[in-house]
């Protein structure tokens, strides 16, 4: 039976995130996922998903993130032709696409105060309008919504509306970072091996040896399950774990170190011979692989590239986009694919 | 003699799971406590028609007391349902949206709560 992608752990947190699940599933009540990026907050939404009764309707994401105020508006409401200036046709928004099923609303925290109003008046009233439409529609949604951000401090700092988080949170499903669960690793690493190997035309992953495997587990995860996957990417790359946990910082999380990066910032200068050579080391000819080194060299540059960017912006990820002149979604993207880390604070 | 009633108290203070215990056990009633929400639901799965009425918090961690509501009035609706509120009014309004039976606001004069709790078991029994 289908339900969910696999929520992979053997930690007390992960097992009773799972036991939590299995219970409130059928329930269709207001859930709240929180915890760092990369952490399985959308594993967790599709598990509940999968598991409830909405499971084979639709199930229809929005990223709170990704879209301007207006645009937002609009996707999760949609409009009536004419609502506004360039509205020719018709729109529907996502909550009608979500009726009967669920509506995901990822990265709550960064909604727009007026839309948290407007959201907040169909969470009471179960009734929404499309812009520029006289009439309200029923909707039988099912809200899970997910944040990495600290709602309770939103709050304070008035970013939040205090009466829709208490609307939101009747449930609350908490996922704590990676690196206060270190007992996961081996089981992540075993699964996604596994996985990977035979996406990778059966290369093997190595089997961490212990030594290894102490240092993954004194490593801060900032990217949490997320960088654990891009890591055991690059190890069946490069073919050994060495250079990848030698290459950890492992001052990440004390302030200190995160100010001396951020001071040191420098333009990218790629140095070809780089890809090539992983820390002087001649690459394996078993393994070796010009379209893999190609990719490898590429998503290199393209790291370097909008890591410098980033923080030269002090992760205005919309400021990031315009001066790479990509879209803000496709800058998202990379920044979780190429595992691009914002500083902690 | 009066029957004893059974009930369970949710709340994430360990402090006022142990006061409101002592408390009830003295005044005859047979308590189980949980300190969050999903205890609290395990325990009425395991022992569905045992409990006459429960207390809860409304703020706590995983399943919020409001939640507890919800979910206790769809799967037992024969259980009566006492929310515990101390932070304002938006936690309380949702704890009556969601049809607990008595909503009371901190601090709680447990003498008060006794009674209220044997008007509503009574008030329902006729
Ligand atoms: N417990 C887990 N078991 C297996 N895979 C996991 C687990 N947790 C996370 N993953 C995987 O890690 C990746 C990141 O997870 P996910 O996208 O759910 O994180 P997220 O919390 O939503 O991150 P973000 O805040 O950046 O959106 C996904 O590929 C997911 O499948
Ligand atoms: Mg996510």
């Amino acid at each position: 039976m289908q339900s969910g992608p696999p929520i992979i752990g053997v930690s007390p947190a992960i097992v009773r995130v799972t036991d939590l699940i299995n219970h409130v599933a059928d329930t269709g009540l207001n859930i709240v996922i929180s915890g760092e990026t990369g952490v399985g907050k959308e594993v967790i939404a599709q598990n509940l998903y999968q598991k409830s009764p909405r499971k084979g309707k639709p199930f229809v994401k929005v990223n709170c993130a990704a879209l301007p105020e207006g645009l937002l508006e609009s996707e999760l409401y949609g409009y009536e032709r004419g609502a506004f200036t360039g509205a020719e046709q018709k729109k529907r928004g996502k909550f009608e696409l979500a009726n009967g099923g669920v509506l995901f609303l990822d990265e709550i925290g960064d909604m727009p105060i007026l839309l948290q109003s407007k959201l907040l008046h169909v969470l009471q009233s179960g009734e929404f309008a499309p812009l520029g439409s006289e009439k309200e529609f029923k909707t039988d949604t099912w809200l899970i919504a997910a944040t990495n951000h600290d709602l309770e401090d939103e709050i304070k700092k008035h970013k939040f509306r205090e009466d829709l988080y208490y609307r939101l949170n009747i449930i609350k499903i908490y996922i704590p970072p990676l690196r206060e669960r270190t007992e996961d690793i081996p089981h992540l690493i075993n699964y996604y091996s596994q996985l990977y190997t035979s996406q990778f035309n059966n290369r093997n992953i190595l089997q961490p040896s212990s030594r290894v495997l102490q240092k993954l587990s004194e490593y801060y995860w900032p990217g949490n399950v997320r960088e654990l996957q891009n890591v055991l990417k690059r190890v069946l790359v490069l073919g050994s774990w060495d250079d990848i946990i030698d290459g950890f910082d492992y001052g990440y999380g004390s302030s200190n170190a995160v100010r001396q990066k951020t001071e040191q910032v420098q333009p990218p200068i790629p140095s070809s011979n780089n890809f090539l050579f992983q820390n002087g080391q001649a690459p394996d000819l078993e393994s070796f692989s010009l379209k893999d080194i190609k990719k490898n060299a590429l998503d290199k540059v393209e790291k370097e590239a909008i890591s410098y960017i980033l923080e030269k912006t002090g992760w205005n990820r919309s400021r990031a986009s315009k001066i790479l002149k990509i879209s803000y979604k496709t800058l998202l993207y990379k920044i979780s694919e190429l595992g691009i880390l914002p500083p902690t604070t | 003699m009066q029957k004893k009633y059974k009930i369970l108290i949710i709340d994430d203070s360990e402090e006022i799971l142990n006061t409101y215990k002592k408390f009830f056990i003295k005044k005859n009633y047979s308590v189980a406590t949980a300190s969050n929400g999903l205890d609290g639901l395990k325990i009425l799965q395991t022992e569905p028609n045992d409990f006459d009425l429960i207390i809860t918090d409304i703020v706590m961690p995983n399943i919020s007391g409001v939640g507890i509501i919800s979910i206790v009035k769809k799967k037992f609706p024969e259980i009566l349902i006492i929310a515990i509120t101390g932070w304002g009014e938006h936690p309380g309004m949702l704890a009556s949206e969601a049809e607990a039976d008595l909503v009371l606001e901190k601090p709680i004069d447990l003498m008060e709560l006794d009674k209220r709790i044997i008007d509503l078991i009574q008030s329902k029994t006729i």
